[in-house]
């Protein structure tokens, strides 16, 4: 038992979780582009657990485009070798191998003279499924990446915006159900905060599906998010780390991995704990609009809160009421008191929720399920203590980075 | 109460009223504009024939000019420079375009530069030249027709054979190469990839090339009958030679009506076939 609370302990702490069934392995993968002295990608070894989501981060013309193509073969190695689910692909037939890879571009690559519907069933189209499934599962798909399949299904992509269409590409990749998912910056030409919804919701979909993915980026910050494992790259895709967000924060395994993580990392490490992981205040006071005024105001008094969350009928916050507010008669509950803020989902991480509160002026977050129902609130103290447990641990890693970065001592 | 209740709903009534007189006023418009677009042109040309037939009727024509512009003869003529002006532009169309096709494949690109001066050899020299060139060649060869329809129809083939081969190559060069990198990044064959997205995505381009290419061969048809080919030439050379303006004028409206209506036509084909998404 003392054993399970320990192994617990140091996945916690950011130690490599034991891998599981390794789904891709790449061997001494190797490509040398003619002309050229050094090759892109040197050696390259590596294994993908099934079921998670690998990330390829380094510097631009690392070799990380290259690595991930390489292994469905846009890009032919020039040696080495490519294991998927314990086949050796590197010389079958190419398309065959690709219709099992669902790949995902920065540029999205859309056939712009294809209505969505027609773009999604590209691989279904391939595989010789019959009409009224490939019909099915293209409707399904749109739903999934919350694209209304009625709405966009018959519209051409020049007809979506930026991140529509990136979410058409993920759509089109997962068609055929593939086990293995390659993506080259899916999110990296989408503003900042379109961005980060496309992330989250993509997490969440990966919660469900558990593809074993391939993910390049060159944002440190997406890396850490995105990735239960990273692969730090260096100069000809030299692996320079390869390891758990959470052990790349706290020991980066060289000068490399350390500049290149950059600063600040505790508020990194922020971005790894998710609301749900931390313990909510969920014996909060609420009301709901249809009670009576008087009910609302005896409740609050008898209580040690100063204020009480209205919700509304569906369960969902809306308004922040006091004392004062509940006395007065003119105006009606739901406009009465403060807006209900920052209101975060479970799976947000501590950053996100921390950030809300600034936006929002407030010093708690209201969590919501995800049909938007209370679920409990998280106090900025809730955060301070999440920081403090860090700090704790890794006493050591966060006295260095406060040495090298005095900005940290006020974020901290 | 009811008041609460109805504001979002009598607005939402108001907004999608507003929406549908907007959609009703956008669509005449867009009517309007659709007739002007399609009927324009062949009104004008009809206006041009008819200008030209009132203004030959006014005319006291002389025994010749009466000869020279019939009906029959002007009819015959036309039909003529059709032929020519489509046979040859279809026969430029299986040339150019496989060639384009062919000089622009990842195994063969190599050939671009000589396709592309074959092409460019046929157009930089002057039609005239270059029909009494294969004039005399097809003369010299016993084995060829020396005259009639395909020496002409040859010389055609080779003056507008650059304006689709180029077109087909740029078409093709064109296409977005992350739309083809998804489309190989899914498993399509590279046939696959050729003729449901490159070949799709090149059409207008190559149309517009074959547009160009059909104006071309209007033109140069007119030289046809020097060769024995026929073509509304014989009746603008039949004006000047006997100085017979009328004649001439005839002639020479007749062509230029019948580029502009190929050019109309072309466009009408080039907009039916462009892929709507694009
Ligand atoms: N098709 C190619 N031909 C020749 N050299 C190439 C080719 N593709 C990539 N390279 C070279 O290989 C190296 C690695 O390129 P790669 O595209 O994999 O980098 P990257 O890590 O994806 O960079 P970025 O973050 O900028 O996308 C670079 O030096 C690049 O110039
Ligand atoms: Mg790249």
């Amino acid at each position: 038992m003392s054993d399970v609370t320990n192994s617990d302990t140091t996945s916690h702490l950011g130690e490599a979780a034991e891998p599981g069934e390794t789904m891709i392995e790449l061997q001494e993968l190797t490509k040398r582009f003619p002309g050229q002295e050094a090759p892109a990608v040197d050696r390259l070894s590596l294994k993908i657990p099934k079921g998670e989501i690998v990330v390829f981060v380094g510097p631009s013309g690392c070799g990380k485009t290259t690595s991930l193509k390489m292994i469905n073969r846009i890009i032919e190695p020039s040696s080495g070798h490519i294991i998927i689910d314990n086949e050796d692909v590197t010389t079958i037939d190419p398309n065959q191998l690709r219709r099992r890879i669902g790949y995902v571009i920065q540029q999205i690559g859309l056939f712009p003279h294809m209505r969505i519907g027609d773009n999604v069933a590209t691989v279904p189209n391939l595989l010789g499924w019959d009409k009224e499934r490939t019909r099915e599962r293209v409707d399904e798909l749109l739903d999934v990446v919350g694209l209304d399949p009625r709405t966009y299904r018959e519209r051409f992509p020049r007809e979506l915006s930026g991140g529509q269409r990136q979410r058409v590409g993920v759509a089109r990749a997962l068609a055929a159900d593939p086990p293995v998912l390659l993506m080259d910056e899916p999110f990296g030409a989408i503003d900042p905060i379109t961005r980060n919804r496309l992330q989250n919701e993509f997490l969440r979909l990966q919660g469900e599906l558990q593809k074993t993915i391939a993910f390049v980026t060159h944002d440190i910050d997406e890396a850490i998010k995105m990735g239960d494992r990273i692969a730090i790259l260096q100069e000809g895709a030299k692996l320079a780390q390869f390891a758990t967000p959470e052990e790349i924060l706290t020991n980066p395994a060289n000068e490399f991995v350390q500049d290149f993580v950059g600063t600040g990392a505790t508020l990194k490490r922020l971005k790894l704990t998710r609301v749900r992981e931390v313990e909510l205040t969920d014996d909060a006071l609420t009301g709901r609009e249809d009670e009576d005024r008087e009910t609302l105001r005896r409740r609050l008094a008898e209580s040690d809160w100063t204020a009480m969350l209205l919700l509304d009928r569906e369960e969902r916050p809306i308004r922040w009421l006091r004392t004062p507010d509940l006395r007065q008669q003119q105006r009606p509950l739901t406009e009465a008191g403060l807006p209900a803020r920052a209101i975060v989902e479970p799976q947000a991480t501590l950053s996100d929720a921390l950030e809300e509160m600034l936006l929002g002026s407030a010093g708690v977050a209201i969590v919501t399920d995800g049909r938007g129902r209370f679920q409990g609130l998280l106090d900025v103290d809730d955060i301070i203590l999440a920081i403090q447990t860090m700090r704790d641990t890794e006493a050591e890693f966060y006295r260095a980075a406060k040495l090298s970065d005095p900005d940290d001592e006020v974020s901290a | 109460m009811s008041s609460t209740l109805t504001p979002p709903d009598a607005q939402e009534v108001a907004r999608r009223t507003q929406a549908r007189d907007e959609d009703a006023a956008l669509g005449r418009r867009a009517r309007r504009a659709r007739i002007v677009h399609y009927l324009g042109m062949p009104l004008f040309l009809l206006a041009v024939l008819l200008a030209l037939y009132l203004w030959v009727q006014g005319q006291e024509l002389d025994s010749i000019e009466a000869r020279t512009i019939t009906l029959g003869t002007l009819l015959s003529q036309t039909r003529q420079h059709i032929t020519l002006t489509l046979y040859s532009t279809v026969v430029v169309l299986l040339l150019a375009v496989p060639l384009g096709i062919f000089a622009t494949r990842p195994g063969t690109r190599r050939f671009a530069p000589a396709i592309i001066g074959l092409g460019n050899a046929g157009q930089a020299i002057p039609s005239l030249g270059l029909l009494a060139l294969l004039y005399y060649l097809f003369r010299t060869q016993p084995a060829l027709p020396s005259t009639g329809t395909f020496p002409v129809v040859v010389g055609l083939v080779a003056y507008s054979f650059l304006p689709i081969l180029r077109n087909t190559m740029v078409g093709l060069e064109q296409v977005d190469r992350f739309v083809l990198e998804a489309g190989k990044g899914m498993g399509m064959s590279q046939r696959r990839v050729l003729r449901r997205i490159e070949l799709p995505l090149a059409v207008p381009v190559i149309l517009a090339g074959v547009r160009t290419a059909l104006v071309l061969n209007v033109g140069t048809a007119a030289l046809a009958f020097l060769f024995g080919g026929g073509g509304l030439g014989q009746t603008i050379f039949s004006g000047f030679q006997l100085r017979r303006n009328v004649v001439l004028v005839t002639g020479a409206v007749l062509v230029a009506v019948l580029a502009l209506l190929v050019d109309y036509l072309a466009g009408l084909i080039e907009e039916k076939l462009t892929p709507k998404g694009l």
